[in-house]
């Protein structure tokens, strides 16, 4: 993933996103002049939506079919769905994961409130040595950190725990540097009129600066949560136990004596599920948060 | 605080990596004191820790092994097993050693660990790995691979390293060539003589010709696939390593020429170029007819044929002109890695449980590896009935009597050894480049790494 901020923050209060109006071609040729751009675009959306496509086909084809390279689906079958239920607990996988990744998002989230509050807000000495620094942190691969957070982890008698997947990560550089860039744009007044009320700068924070930035952190959250669920290797780390979480479940389907598919597939587009609600029932505020951050 | 912190951890980053290497770099063979551990009082409850790659596999792999280790805790009350997956993401099997190391390193390496034969080297000198002969005695080994059914001769030692038993072999596979006979009748060949590589090429250029595509896959000459090009190797007379386990052989004259004959069979349209998850499906799709892997991919095969409505048939690796073909195993052994007698007894007692005739019966009907008993396939063993009913069996169990064991190279680095090969004979068969200064150059690397 690349960080290209293309779009300047959102005012508070608004979930707009500030792009420039596109100028308008007039004539005749307006329209014909889009139809390559447009055929580029449906042509990209078919190569992204392709694989979710095939994990379905794949999903709901009968196990001995697994292989099959026929495009459309059938004859339709849930055995590869009931041999993932009877097989792995993936009830409570998913709610482990949604757990965890709800956690992590909720304390990301927590935590880049009160860091880009910090920045904002405040000049102090070093304040852009500690900014870079957190960009900096944000460089460091996790494989890098992870020996000495498995070390941690281990000391605190949090291996197989949900915690032990949350902790070293309850700080998000990629959330704070998101969240500074909207607090820096945040009007001064408003603070300075939260300050001439009374309030005292942790409940400006609260009642003033978060209320208005609802969309953002909306988005954020979203994001966040949506990095957590995905998130593979630490979680595999971490829980040995293989009935913890689905990233771990899931891979359990893999094997030296040949993988099943139908069953991979199956048990991905369970664990796809959660997604495509958020999806669909926050649609707005994901775009949004794909928009606001310039992430592909 | 994120930055300090993302300091902090970056130092300790560092640190840890000093250790780990300080870790390997440092002997942890245990220091052998030649005393038998006592046995454990029927009252002294022990707690261990078994680590087992099948766990990591969902199905019948981890409700076998689950099983089995329910079944052990009914007949020793007083012992506790913990059954545990290898943590970290890598594929089954592949992710042993790393998985052990790091739980080494937090000062909790499982009790009892399923390592790969590759790693024995490793395992005895650096990983902690106890002498099962010393902590209780060549006599009771011998005696536990005994038995009315012993284990077969060629399996028993498998992971006997410097003259001791670090490892009780526990589950492994051979080479076996399936094919797809139902491919080779409509190419005019029936009953085909597949003993060896010149006539493995013959009948898969006709069944090439037939189909207009290369019908032959050889998982041994792709990465991952070394275990078994180890025995190719050996069957043309190469060695990887010399008996001494002081010289790496990957460019010798034999083994140059061996890579040669494998690359020649790519441009002659025969082998086909393809990772090691699209050969394993390429048979069971009807994309190839021919594949010399892994005896453990039998079942899918089987099903494959059946859903297909093709003939699956199985024979024995192939070899070069007269000289016998020389099979190499695959798979694991079962390792003590404590420290504590009592939890090391407690282990054995594990291990001798696992590789029992019971387990056996369970691993064989239930997941279908090769029981390392093997007289239970015999007339009136307790798998015979088994055995019949999976003719395919037949040629995997009777390469056994030529196997020789898959090679882990010394030292810290084996596997960065084995992924140059794996890369070399890669880049010679499938993708032409020249033989012998390919080996060569690999040789060369890999020699630097010999210790």
């Amino acid at each position: 993933m690349a960080f290209i901020t293309i779009a300047p923050p959102a005012q508070p209060g608004s979930s707009d996103v500030a792009l420039s109006a596109p100028t308008k071609v007039s004539g005749p040729f307006s329209s014909l002049r889009s139809v390559p751009s447009h055929i580029l675009l449906i042509a990209l959306a078919i190569v992204s939506i392709f694989p979710i496509y095939w994990m379905f086909v794949t999903a709901f084809r009968p196990p001995s079919d697994a292989l099959s390279t026929n495009p459309l689906p059938g004859p339709l079958s849930l055995e590869n769905f009931q041999y993932v239920l009877k097989t792995i607990p993936i009830a409570g996988m998913l709610a482990n994961t949604f757990g965890m990744a709800l956690a992590l998002a909720v304390s990301q989230l927590l935590v880049a409130i009160l860091a880009s509050y910090g920045f904002a807000r405040w000049d102090f000495v070093g304040k852009k040595a500690l900014y870079l620094l957190f960009v900096g942190s944000w460089l460091v691969p996790f494989q890098v950190t992870m020996i000495p957070n498995y070390l941690l982890v281990s000391q605190m008698g949090l291996l197989n725990t949900i915690t032990g997947v949350v902790i070293p990560q309850l700080c998000s550089a990629f959330a704070v540097m998101m969240l500074r860039q909207h607090l820096e744009a945040f009007p001064k007044d408003l603070l300075d009129a939260g300050q001439m009320d009374g309030r005292s700068s942790w409940r400006t924070l609260w009642e003033v600066v978060v209320p208005n930035l609802r969309p953002a952190l909306a988005a954020l959250g979203i994001m966040l949560f949506i990095s957590a669920w995905n998130e593979y290797l630490w979680p595999s780390l971490i829980m040995q136990k293989s009935d913890a979480l689905i990233q771990v479940g899931i891979r359990g389907f893999l094997g030296a004596e040949g993988n099943n598919w139908g069953a991979i597939m199956a048990a991905s587009s369970l664990a796809c599920l959660p997604i495509f609600l958020i999806y669909i029932f926050l649609q707005r505020y994901v775009v949004d948060a794909f928009v606001r951050s310039g992430l592909k | 605080m994120r930055p300090l912190r993302s300091i902090a951890l970056t130092i300790a980053a560092g640190t840890a990596a000093l250790a780990l290497a300080g870790c390997s770099g440092t002997s942890q063979a245990s220091t052998v004191s030649n005393q038998i551990i006592p046995e454990l009082t029927a009252d002294q409850q022990v707690n261990i820790t078994f680590e087992s790659y099948n766990l990591a596999q969902a199905g019948v792999w981890t409700d076998t092994v689950k099983g089995l280790v329910a079944d052990f805790e009914k007949a020793h009350p007083n012992i506790h097993v913990t059954a545990q997956a290898p943590q970290g993401g890598g594929a089954v099997g592949s992710n042993t050693v790393s998985s052990v190391q790091t739980q080494l390193l937090a000062g909790h390496a499982p009790d009892v660990a399923q390592l790969t034969f590759d790693s024995l080297d490793f395992a005895a000198t650096q990983l902690g790995a106890q002498p099962i002969s010393d902590l209780v005695g060549q006599k009771a080994v011998d005696d536990a691979l005994g038995g009315a059914h012993p284990f077969h001769p060629n399996a028993k030692h498998l992971a006997d390293w410097n003259g001791k038993t670090y490892g009780i072999p526990y589950v492994f596979s051979t080479p076996v060539l399936f094919y797809n006979a139902s491919k080779l009748a409509d190419a005019g060949i029936t009953n085909p003589d597949l003993s060896t590589w010149d006539k493995v090429e013959a009948a898969a250029k006709a069944v090439s010709a037939k189909s207009g595509k290369p019908s032959l896959d050889i998982s041994c000459a792709s990465i991952g696939g070394n275990w078994c090009m180890q025995g190719i190797f050996k069957s043309n007379g190469a060695q990887v390593l010399s008996d001494d386990r002081k010289t790496i052989g990957f460019g010798s004259d034999a083994a140059v020429d061996t890579v040669t004959k494998l690359a020649q069979l790519t441009k002659d349209g025969v082998l086909r170029n393809a990772d090691s998850s699209a050969q394993s499906e390429g048979l069971a799709k009807g994309d190839t007819a021919f594949i010399l892997t892994t005896s453990a991919l039998q079942g899918s095969f089987m099903s494959a044929a059946t859903k297909g409505s093709w003939q699956l048939k199985a024979a024995g690796m192939p070899s070069f002109g007269s000289k016998p073909a020389v099979p190499t195993n695959s798979g694991s052994a079962l390792f003590v890695l404590s420290q504590d007698p009592a939890k090391q007894r407690a282990g054995w007692e594990l291990i001798k449980f696992m590789t029992s005739d019971h387990a056996y019966e369970q691993i064989s009907t239930k997941i279908g590896y090769l029981p390392l008993r093997t007289s239970l396939t015999a007339p009136g063993g307790s798998l015979y009935d088994w055995a019949q009913k999976n003719p395919l069996l037949a040629p995997n169990l009777a390469q056994l009597d030529r196997l020789q064991p898959w090679v882990s190279y010394p030292g810290n680095s084996y596997v960065q050894i084995d992924d140059i090969l794996g890369k070399a004979v890669e880049n010679v068969v499938y993708y032409g480049k020249d033989p012998k200064a390919t080996m060569a150059d690999a040789q060369k690397r890999a020699q630097d790494l010999i210790p």
